[in-house]
């Protein structure tokens, strides 16, 4: 009898990601989703050409000023040149060439370089913060609803607090205090984004926590961390896969805005970096603004795209 | 008598927000005034310049602003001189804070107020005839632009607004006028693109949640019975569907008008350059203007304790079977 509960517990608890079928059939249902399946492509493409787009570029740091401000391949832009014999300016038609298929900014570095080594530095900061929150959020929302009592309250309000925090003006404040480096930043944003995360999980697991399997595994003796991690854990695993989808961009926003004013790291040109230098030559040269906020955009929506197909292919009551 | 326990619950959520506002009190103060910038920075350029002791002025400066202290005497003076209204003086515009705020903070509230009139009014109307319309051109087009619109980084559509309507095609100012009257026409023109920039991505949420609120009540039982007692279909969709899928609609509209002041509406003053309270924040953040920045970040976490507050609170009146313990 014990051994059969045993077996029960364990393959109820067992995570989807053990299970082969199940992965399929939630692969199944995502690729019903055309839009989801647009999302995964885009992000594969991206990771791709973060991975191996630099090889094939041009050196994104290399200047040269006698290609500054060229407009991308196929595109013409007016140039006012300042003669000085006739004391006047005259107006030159530039055009893209190939050789800089994106324009070049206004040190003349190769904008398609850029961009490439933008996805890179953007892609990175993305991924390893939503990491940090989601782990930290994980940790705190399991915890919370595990332990229950006076540890869940201070955990809670806690939260709370940091929920109220105004988000952005705090990132500001703590970036403009200790300085603008690139891991600072990522730090940063994941030491202050778990708080969703948190309020989600603790909802989801302490449903779970009266649950007969779980029950069923403290009953036969199961410890407490057992019970976390073989029980808990992996039932809010595919809730906490579709929290990561949606959140990496606003993570990655967060960064862009971040150093859209002023405060992204000088060295590591990210998306947001490109894009605030963009900004103040709206009027010679459109294209260092608009270049790397498409990506953005396109790369926000993948995301979005992906995590509200998961979440539909996740959520057995929905039908897509 | 039946509301009596709203009354104790308002009492119960208000202790906690005074407590969560003192904790985000605290987290700012020590994170300003721990950090190793001083306002006498920005003295030190021209000090070096003209070859005073700079040890010297940095001490008289920071004496002036009461700096120099032990950090847990300037948090308790703080709070003793803010428990009397005393916000404190801001060192880079040399005028008390509060003044500062009375005469910035109207500009936030109308590009707030107007922006989420905009997203809201157009989002539930759209949300509404996405629903009706399900599964038809109109709602793929509508839930197609609505990702778009969640999807698009609000400054980077400001920075583009600005490319397209104002450099290449010169039809708008991008530049807010405080000498004019708050809803002077010229000053509303220029209210154009930033009420776009900010309203963009919440009207598309809107537009989500409206469809999906409405959907979710377009198949319950009470709809199929009205639609049998014969009622006209506007009268189900108005008066039985919407006013069902306005609960949750309100508590997103809500939400965001408290996450949205420091988030969105922060970054679409410093792109178009209106003086709102995003705008003195910054400039204040980047002179080093301790009072200034503390104050914006206790007023923003007020306002969204209060918002939250008011929101629990209006949906018992929406919905008279919700009760809080």
């Amino acid at each position: 009898m014990t051994k059969r509960l045993q077996d029960i517990a364990r393959r109820i608890g067992r995570p989807f990601y053990g299970n082969r079928r199940l992965i399929k059939y939630y692969w199944e249902r995502t690729r019903r989703n055309k839009l989801a399946v647009f999302g995964l492509a885009f992000i594969a493409f991206l990771i791709l050409l973060a991975l191996i787009g630099p090889l094939l570029t041009l050196d994104p740091t290399s200047v040269n000023f006698e290609e500054k401000n060229l407009p991308p391949a196929g595109f013409a832009t007016e140039k006012s040149v300042y003669n000085i014999e006739t004391d006047d300016f005259t107006t030159t038609e530039v055009f893209g060439i190939w050789k800089h298929p994106l324009g070049t900014d206004s040190k003349g570095r190769d904008m398609l370089a850029m961009i490439v080594s933008g996805a890179r530095i953007s892609l990175l900061v993305g991924l390893i913060a939503t990491g940090i929150a989601i782990i930290l959020g994980t940790i705190i929302g399991v915890l919370s609803a595990y332990l229950g009592g006076w540890a869940d309250n201070v955990l809670m309000r806690f939260t709370d607090i940091m929920m109220t925090f105004p988000f952005f003006l705090l990132l500001v404040l703590i970036v403009f205090i200790f300085g603008p480096s690139l891991a600072f930043i990522v730090l940063v944003i994941g030491l202050t984004g778990w708080t969703g995360t948190a309020r989600l999980i603790r909802s989801e697991a302490l449903s779970l926590r009266t649950r007969e399997f779980v029950i069923a595994a403290k009953a036969l003796g199961a410890s407490d961390s057992r019970v976390i991690f073989r029980h808990l854990i992996p039932n809010v695993i595919s809730l906490i896969i579709v929290i990561a989808t949606l959140s990496i961009p606003g993570v990655i926003l967060a960064e862009a805005a971040l150093s859209f004013i002023g405060l992204g790291d000088p060295i590591m040109a990210s998306w947001g970096i490109i894009l605030e230098a963009g900004q103040h030559s709206l009027d010679t040269s459109w294209w260092i603004a608009v270049e790397p906020g498409i990506m953005l955009f396109l790369t926000v929506l993948a995301f979005n795209f992906l995590g509200d197909g998961l979440r539909d292919a996740f959520d057995p009551k929905s039908n897509v | 008598m039946k509301k009596s326990w709203l009354r104790d619950y308002i009492i119960k959520r208000l202790f906690y927000s005074v407590i969560i506002a003192w904790g985000i009190l605290t987290i700012t103060f020590v994170l300003v005034r721990a950090g190793p910038t001083s306002p006498a920075d920005k003295y030190l350029a021209n000090i070096a310049a003209s070859g005073q002791d700079v040890s010297q002025v940095i001490a008289s400066v920071e004496a002036r602003y009461g700096v120099d202290k032990p950090i847990l005497e300037q948090y308790a003076d703080y709070m003793v001189n803010l428990f009397h209204g005393n916000w404190g003086w801001s060192f880079s515009t040399s005028m008390p804070v509060t003044e500062l705020i009375k005469s910035h903070w109207i500009y936030s509230f109308q590009l707030i107020l107007l922006s989420s009139l905009f997203a809201a009014i157009l989002g539930i109307l759209i949300g509404i005839y996405s629903a009706v319309k399900q599964y038809t051109k109109t709602d793929y087009i509508a839930t197609f632009l609505s990702f778009i619109g969640i999807s698009i980084p609000n400054f980077w559509l400001g920075v583009m607004l600005i490319l397209v309507f104002s450099v290449k095609l010169g039809l708008f100012k991008t530049y807010y006028d405080t000498t004019l009257p708050l809803f002077s026409l010229a000053n509303l023109h220029a209210l154009i693109l930033p009420i776009i920039t900010l309203g963009t991505g919440m009207l598309a949420g809107y537009v989500r949640y409206t469809r999906s609120a409405m959907l979710d009540n377009l198949r319950k039982g009470f709809v199929t019975t009205a639609r049998a007692k014969g009622l006209p279909e506007r009268t189900v969709i108005g008066k039985h569907v919407f006013r069902n899928a306005l609960l949750p609609l309100v508590t997103i509209i809500m939400f965001d008008l408290g996450s949205i002041v420091f988030g969105g509406a922060y970054l679409t003053e410093i792109v178009f350059g209106i003086p709102g309270l995003g705008q003195i924040s910054f400039n204040a953040i980047f002179a080093n203007d301790y009072p200034v920045v503390i104050a914006v970040t206790l007023i923003g976490t007020l306002l969204v304790l209060l918002v939250n507050l008011v929101t629990d609170i209006t949906y018992t009146y929406l919905d008279p079977r919700i009760r809080y313990d």
